[in-house]
């Protein structure tokens, strides 16, 4: 390995190393206990895959370079060169084998934030330029196109306004809108860019939503991506350019409250990241399409019929929105507001395995046979429920669930939650 | 003063120093800034994590694994009573009674082989191997020979001098090895508490 490039890695470790990082670094006591914790291990079986290998390989660079124990005896302290066997297989481990689930950091016997450290460990690879290409292209749509799919403005209005047209026909009124570019609205909505490409259903099911809620929002034809894959790649700059996107767009149109569209990774980088990457206080409050269903339920805004989705119907727990945000109960709340009937996968919410589809793996086409695999976890989860429809809101999940259910053969329908609760409406004639 | 015990406490003092740096280090790197609104109860949180977090029917490495749990609880409850009797020793506070001695040490024999048997998984284990590096036995073969050292010298004061060369090494690794965990354990539980409590995901809901 040229050491410019190797320097390169290493200044992640040697810059401003807060007192989280220094910790983690220091605490993992290798027991391998995570080890059945983590899909990957559960699915694949093999001693690489153990959670505590993952920050071995940062944590022994970090102890060969700058401890000085490291430095004087690196075989007794398990410090590890920086050389290119170890960088190939941080990128095989950290980026292909890693969704960043969290599942093993509530397991972990000592509390180490594992993700925490993978995603170090890809900033590393990140400044090293040894990103895997495929999950590097994505990043780059987003920073030249506005969106990660690289969707024409054009294009985008023209579902847009091909949406609105079934809207205005299904609700029998005139008035009925998708919204976009307007000034001074109370919610500024964002989406998946799957939605418009592969699921426009979905945007319409929110718009029916908030219809019914009489609410009073706008959809941006520029900037609406909620996606963040810088999340993903470990280049905080470009992270924190995507994350300016959306919210240099809400200050452009005067927008007081942004929705997180159904999407985890999204929501978290633009909630819980967001701010760190553009080093600024958000001065607009910002919830989760979740929240704000859930809100609408509860302060009556729109009027559920359970008994118009009839079907058992499942949650799988997005990661990013439940271990790692805390939307355990808002998400239950909705579907109990809107199906007949609802049954728990084993195990669920916090304790939730990942889908497979976490942490840019669905847009690294290199790892496709890996992820189904680690995917058959969460499928022999679906089963067990006996569940006809699995809902979640996130994207990325529902794409994952869908090339499950294809694979694995389980018959179920996979619904967002604006899908499943906009089955439920039951629509007010003032409106 | 004997020179077995003048190294013991000089052993002491480079470990204490040593940690003490790293204490220092950790305190003086500062959290990292936080700029996103919490949704949660950060002390609760935090609270959680030292707490119910830690019980063994929230963990999979516990409830998993639970004959490796046990082992290592008992374990680390002998490695600390070791430590702490290294304490009334070097400080002469005062004398242990034989008969408490005798009953002290044979526990600690317990908790030894609970040592000796989490090294050998060590050894056995594919996947734990494969983890390991040489940190990974010396702490663990250290660790379980003091706790046996403090036994023997327990049972039999035939047993002072290489009872303190032991403890001196492992204080002197402590600082060096995993053993450090010792320290960093204790940030990496509030780092947790901390995180899971912004985001309102610990202390957990309950589900009706």
């Amino acid at each position: 390995m040229e050491n410019n490039i190797k320097e390169k890695g290493l200044d992640v470790l040697a810059g401003k190393i807060d007192n989280k990082l220094l910790t983690n670094l220091n605490s993992c006591v290798r027991c391998g206990l995570c080890a059945e914790s983590c899909m990957f291990f559960k699915a694949l079986n093999e001693p690489k895959y153990i959670p505590a290998r993952k920050v071995a390989l940062v944590s022994s660079v970090y102890r060969r370079y700058f401890t000085l124990s490291g430095k004087i005896a690196p075989a007794l302290v398990n410090a590890k060169e920086l050389d290119d066997h170890t960088a190939e297989e941080m990128v095989d481990l950290l980026f292909g084998a890693c969704t960043m689930c969290g599942r093993c950091v509530k397991h972990c016997s000592i509390g180490v934030d594992i993700p925490y450290v993978v995603r170090k460990g890809r900033e590393m690879l990140a400044a090293m330029d040894m990103v895997p290409a495929t999950l590097q292209a994505t990043v780059d749509f987003a920073l030249t196109t506005g969106n990660n799919m690289g969707i024409p403005e054009e294009e985008f209005t023209g579902t847009i306004s091909w949406m609105e047209e079934e809207l205005i026909d299904e609700m029998g009124d005139e008035k009925a809108r998708i919204p976009l570019n307007e000034m001074h609205k109370e919610i500024f909505y964002t989406l998946n860019p799957r939605e418009p490409k592969f699921f426009p259903l979905s945007i319409s099911a929110m718009a029916k939503i908030f219809y019914a809620a009489n609410e009073n929002w706008t959809l941006s034809s520029k900037f609406y991506d909620i996606t963040n894959y810088g999340f993903f790649n470990g280049n905080k700059a470009q992270a924190g350019q995507i994350a300016g996107n959306l919210y240099d767009e809400i200050h452009r149109l005067r927008g007081k409250k942004m929705v997180l569209g159904e999407c985890g990774h999204g929501s978290r980088a633009n909630r819980w990241e967001g701010p760190n990457y553009l080093g600024k206080e958000y001065d607009f409050e910002m919830i989760t399409a979740v929240e704000l269903i859930s809100g609408y339920i509860k302060q009556g805004r729109i009027k559920l019929d359970k008994s118009l989705n009839k079907e058992l119907v499942t949650i799988h727990d997005p990661c990013n929105l439940v271990r790692n945000g805390g939307l355990l109960e808002e998400i239950r709340h909705i579907v109990s507001s809107s199906c007949a009937s609802f049954t728990e996968m084993d195990p669920h919410g916090n304790e939730n395995f990942c889908c497979g589809g976490g942490g840019g793996f669905l847009a690294m086409s290199e790892y496709n046979d890996r992820r189904i695999k680690i995917g058959e976890i969460k499928a022999e989860q679906i089963k067990k429920t006996g569940a006809k429809i699995v809902v979640t809101p996130c994207h990325n999940c529902v794409d994952q669930l869908s090339q499950l259910n294809h694979t694995y053969k389980l018959g179920v329908k996979i619904k967002t939650i604006a899908e499943l609760v906009a089955d439920a409406l039951v629509i007010r004639k003032n409106n | 003063m004997k020179w077995h015990i003048i190294i013991a406490l000089a052993a002491l003092a480079i470990s204490v120093a040593m940690l003490l740096i790293q204490l220092i280090k950790l305190i003086s790197a500062g959290k990292p800034k936080d700029l996103s609104k919490g949704s949660g109860n950060i002390s609760a949180g935090v609270a959680y994590s030292y707490t119910k977090a830690m019980s063994p029917m929230e963990k999979e490495s516990a409830y998993l694994h639970l004959p490796t749990y046990a082992a290592g609880m008992i374990y680390h409850a002998g490695i600390f009573a070791s430590l702490l009797l290294f304490l009334f020793f070097i400080s002469s506070l005062f004398e242990i009674p034989k008969g408490i001695g005798v009953i002290a040490g044979a526990i600690l024999v317990i908790s030894g082989l609970c040592g000796l048997a989490i090294l050998l998984k060590r050894f056995i284990n594919a996947g734990l191997r494969s983890l390991s590096g040489a940190d990974d036995y010396i702490s663990n073969f250290l660790t379980t020979l003091a706790i046996f050292a403090t036994a023997a010298f327990l049972l039999s004061e035939q047993a002072e001098v290489p009872y303190y060369l032991i403890v001196s090494a492992l204080l002197l690794w402590i600082p060096v090895g995993k053993t450090r965990h010792l320290l960093y354990f204790f940030f990496a539980r509030y780092h947790l508490g901390y995180f899971f409590g912004k985001r309102g995901t610990w202390p957990p809901k309950s589900l009706k």
